[in-house]
């Protein structure tokens, strides 16, 4: 069975449905995939900014609002230097005609 | 660690809520349910654009609506604390019944047994409980 239990105490990446993407030490969850982060910090990409990292400390988000968690590869991570990154933030999910 | 339990020590704390249509509540938290439904009280409310804001005294969320949670940093460590003593008190707890109150225990389990087996369940109950109840007003 599918399992989120393997990732408690990684780093993991979530992305959301309004396209927020946060990174954070995965300390809790539940049967609805609610999850608990710890020492998070939301990642601000734009196209001609450095990668902007907003702290935002012990996060509890609703299972149905997240499309995706990943495991963070910390190494490559540390390695990486989000000054140097320059990407298109994800748009919002959306849905039918709006 | 449950994110309910998170909640549920998070009582009486401040903490943000940000809802599905982007609206943000801060305030304290009253109380919560396990649906996420949540009460807050001295309520901060600001609009999806954050342009507009309304002081609430008190407002209820249902569950369904919530985005997520900010809750202080602190909590994490007050929960995994408490869980921890709770784990050792439940070790130490059943330690002890094992070690002194188990085997006596045991032993009205086995005559609770022995009169549910003539009496049927409830019934058979009853007269032992009734028993013991006499013999500890003899005994004072």
């Amino acid at each position: 069975m599918a399992s989120l239990n393997g990732y408690i105490n990684q780093r993991v990446l979530l992305i959301l449905q309004d396209g927020r993407c946060i990174v954070g030490t995965l300390v809790g969850l539940d049967n609805r995939a609610d999850i608990v982060l710890s020492n998070s910090v939301e990642r601000v990409y734009s196209p001609d900014e450095p990668v902007e990292e907003v702290p935002l400390g012990l996060y509890l988000v609703k299972g149905d609002m997240i499309l995706l968690v990943g495991e963070l590869d910390t190494e490559v991570d540390d390695a990486t230097d989000l000054s140097q990154q320059r990407a298109e933030p994800l748009a919002p999910i959306r849905y039918g005609h709006e | 660690m449950l994110p309910l339990s998170l909640l549920n020590a998070a009582q009486n704390k401040p903490m943000l809520v940000e809802l599905k249509n982007g609206e943000t509540l801060n305030g304290h938290l009253v109380n919560c349910d396990n649906f996420m439904n949540i009460t807050l009280r001295e309520v901060y409310q600001t609009s999806a654009e954050g342009e507009r804001f309304w002081k609430l005294k008190e407002c209820y969320v249902r569950g369904s609506t919530i985005k997520y949670l900010r809750v202080p940093d602190q909590l994490l460590d007050e929960v995994q604390l408490e869980q921890f003593h709770a784990r050792e008190m439940q070790r130490g707890g059943r330690g002890g019944q094992r070690g002194g109150r188990g085997a006596p225990q045991r032993a009205t389990f086995l005559g609770r047994g022995g009169g549910s087996g003539g009496g049927g369940g409830g019934r058979g109950m009853g007269p032992v409980r009734g028993g013991r109840a006499r013999g500890r007003g003899r005994g004072m």
